[in-house]
């Protein structure tokens, strides 16, 4: 159980470094800022959540979860409305 | 595999902090500036240090960036002129020998470090649990009452500049219930840290530098009043907590004859006490740092 819990958690994790390489490569080769907002902000929050995810199948116990599940959801929300911002005002 | 996570913060820091150097304009400087103060933070949490990881996070990285951002913004264009090579070989010399002088201390000193074991020793007096919080608070709380007073140096630089108030956009229909979310979460976490900081990492300052996000957020999209009378409470905030932290130390000395040596047994109270008035008050002063204190008086651009 504990290895497939650990096993889990370190899949989890590298997938979501895997997002998160694919968003700054995103930043660093698409055109244009819309593009580069896409692969950012979605990539991102994606990956992070991963990450936690991963990070909370590691934890010895289950109640360091809530704080890593406060700060994906915080990051979420936060990265959504800033992508909102920067594209707005780009657009203007 | 944990030296080589430490080796790798370290490149990242040093990595950032040349890039911070050599990058060509100011927003790509700073910006490599706080990725810089992430690697710093995530290096004092290797060395064990929390409390100063939180610090340097939020206050290092995220308001200094803030600030810096908010000058950059401000200044004009850089100029091409630069600055002599000779400048830089001296500045390279003298940094050089800095390090020099730190491997050298630390390569070659036996001696045990005095200060952690006689804190441990006498913590218990302290009123709190946590040896930094008892350390900040109690044992050098003089030297944080300086630090408080050099902010509040700061804040009347500031006031005497009269920096044109930041004009902030119209906060689209996104940002509303964004910060009906962030700015009760970063109150609530303020409180949480202010609170753990007698038996945990945490305190009065990480507790300011969460407030002053919410601040700083409502401040952005227009919703903490921009009128001159905002600004002179937030300066009357940011006095006052210095003014309570020296009534305390004089209260302090007049019930038992020492500066800021606390009444025995009450001690948690006096610091939980001071502890509230400096998050309140460096909140304050941290936001008025970034707006500018009242509203502008002349355009200096």
């Amino acid at each position: 159980m504990t290895l497939a819990l650990d096993l889990a958690g370190i899949a989890l994790a590298a997938a979501g470094v895997a997002f998160l390489l694919l968003a700054a490569l995103g930043v660093w080769r698409l055109p244009d800022t819309l593009c580069r907002l896409h692969a950012l902000t979605k990539a991102d929050t994606a990956g992070l959540a991963l990450v936690a995810a991963g990070t909370t199948c590691l934890l010895p116990s289950a109640g360091g979860a809530l704080s890593l599940v406060l700060c994906v959801v915080l990051v979420a929300i936060s990265g959504a409305t800033i992508g909102h911002l920067i594209g707005r005002a780009h657009q203007e | 595999m944990s030296t080589a996570f430490d080796i790798l913060v370290a490149l990242g820091g040093l990595a950032c902090a040349g890039i911070a150097l050599v990058a060509g304009n100011r927003i790509g400087s700073v910006a490599a500036f706080v990725i810089m103060g992430f690697f710093v933070a995530l290096a004092w949490v290797r060395l064990g240090a929390p409390d100063v990881a939180l610090a340097e996070a939020a206050i290092g990285a995220g308001l200094t960036g803030a600030l810096l951002l908010r000058s950059a913004n401000r200044l004009g264009p850089v100029r091409e002129a630069g600055v002599p090579i000779a400048v830089h070989g001296i500045a390279a010399c003298l940094s050089l020998a800095l390090a020099g002088g730190i491997v050298w201390a630390f390569a070659t000193g036996t001696a045990e470090a005095v200060y952690p074991s006689l804190v441990a020793a006498r913590v218990g007096e302290s009123g709190v649990s946590n040896p930094v919080t008892a350390v900040l608070l109690n044992f050098r709380a003089w030297d944080t009452l300086l630090e408080v007073a050099v902010l509040v140096v700061a804040l009347l630089l500031v006031s005497g500049l009269a920096p044109v108030r930041i004009a902030p956009a119209p906060p689209s229909e996104l940002v509303l219930p964004f910060l009906r979310i962030v700015v009760p979460v970063a109150v609530l976490l303020a409180g949480h840290l202010l609170w753990k900081g007698a038996t945990a990492p945490g305190g009065a300052f990480q507790a300011a530098a969460l407030l002053t996000g919410g601040g700083l957020a409502l401040a952005l999209c227009g919703l903490l009043g921009a009128g001159r009378r905002t600004g002179h409470v937030l300066v009357l905030a940011g006095l006052g907590g210095l003014a309570l932290f020296l009534a305390a130390a004089l209260g302090a000395a007049i019930l038992t004859g020492g500066l800021l040596d606390y009444p025995a047994g009450s001690a948690k109270v006096w610091i939980i006490a001071i502890e509230s008035a400096l998050t309140l008050s460096i909140a304050a002063m941290l936001v008025s740092l970034f707006l500018g204190p009242s509203e502008g008086v002349r355009d200096d651009r």
